[in-house]
């Protein structure tokens, strides 16, 4: 990472560029200064607390309520522990001792108490209590925000007209569901990866974001102009007018070619020489299910369901869950919905299953492994899908899958929870096609076993890439290394397709590799027709599908199954299609804001 | 004064929701209510003392009450913690 003062190299995690002012977030408690006050003064100390406290509770509730509507009303209720708990007529009676006893100011009297609290929970030794230890810190911090007088940085509390890139040294879960693309145009964060949850989500929502850019808070200041671009990672400050001008008309002809992309989306998925392909959507969080169903998405090719776990204390019920299924399949009437069980692990874990830290936890206990050794987890989802599949059309994909005995275990699970809903009465279907989500090395030298036990593949390329070449897509040193066309890679995407067919089950690939232009030829021309992709990609991915003829993708397909090197594959695939492509369009298409290379966690 | 004791069955213990509940229970009687764990006493109607008892799965709690409504708040929030609930 290099840095001089008016410029920022970081990891670039979603593409785009953005200007805009700074607005640094930050999560550190205040410095508070020991003050006292004189004994007329106390009352008006007193005064100050209870102000502070009706502040905290209505920013709260505006919060409370934003969360619920973005992620649920499930979600939201852990903001009404913290409502009470700034609330707590004890603690307050409490500090209010303080102020009048020794004469302290408000908020020297509440940092006081609030650190003697928290000096108990984090003695006991209780996981529950350590879990309580965030809302404690949560509601401390604002309180001690606005008793100094600190303005509130809270995203969704400024002028609707006015957009903001944030900064931050670490974008939490929990700053992550307030992102908001009317506000936010652009993300910077000193640390963060690729894999990070909010880069993920910065990427489903389309807002160009740039982590790991290491120097950052010293160099922003609130307000600070910045120009960032989202593909390279690079951030300029106080951009001079032709860096801006550069910037804005990249920023037109994306749009002019946005708008040319967008009047793809209501055209059928059908190549040149009459394939017809069926592309789906992948969705992350309630809000992209309206995006991808009018991004004409026939169905969802995988379902993420951590949301429903993360940032939350408790785990989600199975009614929850149901709801879920059932409010995503109606949003695509006719067309199958491809639920994954939890993929939870690392940072993605409900607090009361949160295991100590790994020292590898891509090689950790995750995803599948989880779900199979913590039922209570599990089983609930089971029937949750269960019971929304009564009258829709759902089927259940399993990740990181390894071993032939955890379809086998799944399976058996999935009947014996199939009965237990049959024996209690409940409405619920009595089996769902299981599929594995073909993402490791292991599963792809499987693929014949485990199509025997599997009604359907998918390929979730980002895992399959980063497990085949041991390279971490999050680490900035090895982004040149991250190459899913490596011939390791292309070869295995051709025996899972050749292991699928000759099963005569479906073959589907939901990883990112769907969404880059070559990397679609690629697919299509290993007899791949069935994508998945986020919703903002659906649009570049069709234009890409009716411009190929199947002939040229099958040509370009057995010339990268040729090549020595990832280099070698992408050019020959470049040049196969190079007569069908306008390479200029080709080349602006790499300036365009979601689609193209790199980002979104497990696909 | 009347007592009466409950078991925590929730899987997860009592955890910010369900003490919210309890919470939100208690102060709406106008009793004193005070809750015992082993040997730490706090009072029902305060968030941060419910917390604090970290109760878990399984551990038994006193409920205490001394007021007009004692009967009905020591059953009311018997039942809430023994109904594991309502989650």
């Amino acid at each position: 990472m290099t840095t001089d003062h008016r410029r920022l190299l970081g990891v670039g995690v979603s593409p785009g560029v953005a200007l805009g002012p700074a607005m640094i977030v930050r999560h550190d408690v205040p410095d508070v200064p020991n003050r006292a006050c004189l004994p007329d003064e106390v009352d008006a100390e007193v005064t100050r607390l209870h102000l502070a406290v009706s502040g905290v509770v209505e920013t709260l509730g505006q919060l409370r309520d934003r969360v619920r509507e973005r992620a649920g009303r499930e979600e939201s209720h852990i903001f009404d522990a913290q409502i009470m708990m700034v609330q707590d007529a004890d603690f307050l009676k409490s500090v209010e001792h303080l102020i009048r006893e020794n004469r302290l100011s408000a908020e020297t009297a509440y940092e006081f108490k609030a650190l003697e609290v928290r000096n108990i929970w984090a003695g006991s030794g209780s996981a529950l209590l350590r879990d309580r230890l965030a809302d404690l810190t949560a509601i401390h911090n604002r309180m001690l925000t606005r008793l100094l007088g600190r303005p509130e940085e809270e995203l969704w509390s400024r002028p609707t007209d006015e957009q903001v890139i944030v900064v931050a040294r670490e974008l939490s879960p929990g700053l992550t569901v307030q992102l908001d693309r009317d506000h936010v145009v652009g993300l910077i964060s000193e640390e963060g990866t690729r894999t990070s949850h909010a880069a993920i989500l910065a990427h489903s929502l389309g807002i160009p974001a740039v982590m790991g850019a290491v120097g950052a808070l010293d160099l922003i200041r609130n307000g600070t102009t910045l120009l960032l671009d989202g593909q390279s990672g690079v951030v300029l400050i106080e951009p001079t007018r032709t860096d801006i001008e550069r910037a804005r008309a990249q920023l037109s002809r994306r749009q002019k070619l946005e708008l040319e992309l967008e009047a793809a989306v209501t055209q059928a998925a059908i190549t040149p020489d009459g394939v017809h392909l069926t592309l789906m959507g992948n969705v992350d969080l309630p809000d992209e299910i309206m995006n991808a169903a009018r991004h004409d998405a026939h169905g969802v090719g995988l379902l993420r369901t951590e949301f429903l776990v993360t940032g939350r204390a408790v785990l989600p019920t199975e009614d929850e869950q149901t709801d879920y299924f059932r409010r995503v399949s109606d949003a695509f009437p006719g067309y199958p919905v491809v639920v994954r069980s939890f993929d939870l692990g690392g940072d993605k874990f409900p607090a009361a299953f949160r295991a100590p830290p790994e020292a590898n936890p891509f090689l950790g206990w995750r995803s599948i492994r989880v779900c199979l050794d913590q039922p209570e987890i599990f089983r609930p989802q089971l029937r949750a899908v269960l019971r929304a599949g009564a009258d829709r059309q759902l089927q259940l994909m399993l990740p990181l899958v390894t071993r032939v005995e955890e379809v086998l275990q799944t399976k058996e699970m999935l009947l014996e929870e199939a009965l237990n809903l049959a024996r209690a009465g409940i409405r619920a279907a009595a089996s769902l096609p299981v599929g594995v989500m073909i993402e490791t090395p292991a599963a792809a030298i499987m693929a014949d076993q485990l199509a025997r036990h599997s009604a359907f593949f998918s390929v979730g390329t980002n895992d399959l890439v980063q497990y085949t070449l041991a390279v971490d897509r999050g680490n900035a040193r090895l982004a040149e290394r991250f190459a899913p066309h490596h011939p390791a890679v292309v070869r295995q995407l051709r025996d899972i397709m050749a292991a699928g067919a000759r099963a005569g089950i479906g073959v589907s690939v939901c990883g990112e590799m769907a969404s880059d232009p070559l990397s679609v030829v690629l697919l299509l021309g290993l007899g791949y027709r069935t994508l998945s992709v986020g919703p903002p990609a659906l649009p570049l991915l069709k234009w890409v599908v009716r411009s190929i003829p199947i002939a040229v993708a099958e040509r370009a397909a057995r010339a990268a199954l040729e090549a020595e090197t990832a280099e070698a594959v992408t050019d020959a695939l470049r040049s196969a299609v190079q007569d069908v492509f306008d390479p200029r369009l080709l080349e602006a298409l790499s300036a365009l804001p979601r689609p193209t290379s790199g980002t979104s966690l497990t696909g | 004064m009347i007592e009466r004791e409950a078991k925590i069955v929730n899987q997860l213990g009592l955890h910010a929701r369900p003490a919210a509940k309890l919470v939100r229970v208690a102060s709406g009687f106008q009793c004193e209510i005070e809750i015992v764990k082993d040997d730490v006493a706090i009072n029902g109607k305060s968030i941060m003392g419910v917390m604090m008892l970290a109760a878990e799965c399984g551990s038994a709690l006193t409920f205490r009450a001394t007021g007009v409504d004692e009967t009905a708040a020591v059953e009311a929030l018997a039942a809430l913690v023994a109904g594991g609930f309502d989650e």
